[in-house]
């Protein structure tokens, strides 16, 4: 997990004076083995140092290579980026659920990341349980949870069927459940992969306006999508990643302007 | 470690609601629902008591008396270990989409099922005091404490089996075996007794060896175990939980890329 610790170090990228930095990433680096390591890791050993025979490495690959960035607090930063260009492992590794192979990541405030649909939520449990499970593992406490029913249930608006279990859900109801408890959750940092692709045009404009008045409280926002329409009203700031580097950061028109002219 | 309690008490929570939820999940499709906790431990006894009375008969005063005050203690262990391996896959959507502490999955599938076991204890008791003392024996208030050794001794199991099953696939194959062994090399069905004396130290290895013993001890027979045996006994539980905590704390930074 991140270390949750305040940080005023010095950063590649430093803020302006007045916003305090709430992530800090030095020189992170992720390589992923291509299978499931350890056990062939177990058997290469075996085979190298009992059978005294050679064994090819293991094939490996990095998806994020030497990345320095920093954001701070009430920046809405929008990541973009083909296929396999290390956006998603990058969310992944801000919302401490992967390990950095190398290199140090701070985040400093209470953080919700919505990365995949139907993440945290089990099948057999209605909408309701779902809902209380996904906040506390978020890290709500009863009382907070308590305090933000209404409102997260009214976010996600899908009626009785709130009662029912997840499974006669479709995608979109799903994502509605995910998106109210991180939207409604007063969290100081919200991490969202694709988060606005599914849903209704209806919802997509409540989310939309949602984060805006998140932004205007000062809540910092990493939106990850394809969808470039999404990110011009909602980010400041554009971050383009390929293979795992960044290409450009900066203000949302011009990376936007560049990124499109390139794909 | 003391971060990680207090990490722990913050998500207390998900774990009370995890508890509820497989207790919700495991009864909501079956028609007798919660009744099978009763019928459950009741019909494997009464199969064990069959065997054991009629078919192979052991030399042991009140032969249910004796049974009853262990089995449950073997089935709980072992049906947590079993279940354990399995604990992390069926949370593989949760463990990739949020960062909540590892521990809380393992922690809420032990808890879920100790809420049973302490109904199979409870009757235990019960017809222990009725049918067998006659009144509650002195050595009955040890029972907390030999209840709380249990729980650490199969959280110290669960928690190294839930983790290595993660990335190496042959703890699925090894652990029925295991289990099924454990069974016989557990005074379960026997007393400890019975094992030769040059080979007690040896049985006293397995962990379930002394914690059944233990409890053969207190109920069964009413008398208090020595303060030493208690001791020594209660090192070795720390020992396990250790070992299992710190191997556990190893493998979970991965277990978002694996599973």
């Amino acid at each position: 997990m991140s270390s949750l610790a305040a940080s005023n170090q010095n950063s590649p990228k430093s803020c302006k004076v007045t916003a305090p930095e709430v992530i800090a990433v030095r020189g992170l680096s992720k390589r992923f083995y291509y299978d499931r390591h350890r056990a062939k890791s177990l058997r290469q050993w075996f085979i190298r140092s009992v059978l005294c025979r050679p064994v090819p490495n293991m094939p490996q690959a990095f998806s994020i290579e030497n990345l320095s960035l920093s954001i701070c607090r009430g920046e809405s930063v929008g990541i973009v980026g083909g296929n396999g260009s290390g956006k998603s492992t990058l969310l992944r590794i801000l919302a401490g659920i992967y390990r950095p192979s190398c290199g140090e990541v701070i985040c400093s405030g209470g953080l919700a990341a919505v990365l995949e649909l139907g993440a945290g939520f089990h099948k057999e449990l209605t909408g309701r349980d779902n809902i209380a499970t996904y906040a506390a593992a978020l890290g709500l406490s009863r009382i907070e949870l308590c305090n933000r029913w209404p409102e997260i249930v009214a976010f996600a608006d899908i009626g009785e069927v709130l009662d029912k279990p997840i499974k006669h859900y479709s995608t979109g109801m799903q994502a509605r459940l995910a998106l109210g408890v991180a939207l409604c959750g007063e969290f100081d940092i919200l991490l969202l992969d694709e988060a606005l692709s599914v849903g209704d045009q209806g919802f997509r404009h409540k989310v939309e306006e949602r984060l805006k008045q998140y932004h205007a409280d000062g809540g910092t926002l990493i939106l990850v999508s394809h969808d470039l329409n999404h990110l011009r009203p909602l980010c400041t700031r554009v971050i383009w990643l390929r293979d795992g580097r960044i290409v450009a950061d900066g203000k949302t028109e011009t990376v936007l302007r560049d990124y499109e002219e390139a794909s | 470690m003391i971060e990680d309690l207090s990490e722990l008490w913050r998500f207390r929570h998900l774990v009370q609601l995890l508890v509820v939820r497989n207790i919700k999940i495991k009864y909501q499709h079956s028609f007798l629902g919660l009744v099978w906790t009763f019928l459950n431990p009741v019909l494997i006894l009464s199969v064990l008591l069959a065997v054991f009375t009629n078919v192979v008969r052991i030399n042991i005063d009140d032969y249910w008396a004796f049974l009853l005050s262990g089995f449950f203690v073997y089935h709980f262990v072992s049906q947590t270990a079993a279940a354990s391996s399995s604990v992390l896959p069926e949370y593989a959507t949760m463990v990739r989409g949020v960062a909540f502490p590892r521990i809380i999955p393992i922690l809420a599938a032990v808890s879920s099922r100790f809420l049973e076991f302490l109904v199979e204890i409870s009757c235990t008791l019960l017809l222990l005091i009725v049918f067998r003392h006659g009144g509650i024996p002195l050595s009955f208030i040890l029972l907390p404490y030999l209840i709380f050794l249990m729980f650490a001794l199969v959280l110290g199991l669960a928690l190294p089996i839930s983790a290595l099953s993660v990335f190496y696939y042959d703890v699925r194959h090894l652990l029925p075996i295991l289990l099924t062994a454990l069974f016989y090399i557990s005074p379960v069905i026997y007393t400890l007794d019975m094992v030769p004396e040059e080979y007690r130290l040896l049985y006293l290895l397995n962990p379930l060896a002394g914690l059944l013993d233990l409890f053969h001890m207190t109920l069964y027979e009413g008398v208090m175990p020595s303060f030493a045996y208690l001791a020594l006994f209660s090192l070795q539980v720390t020992v396990i939980l250790m070992v299992g905590y710190v191997l556990f704390g190893r493998f979970k930074p991965e277990f978002a890329e694996v599973l």
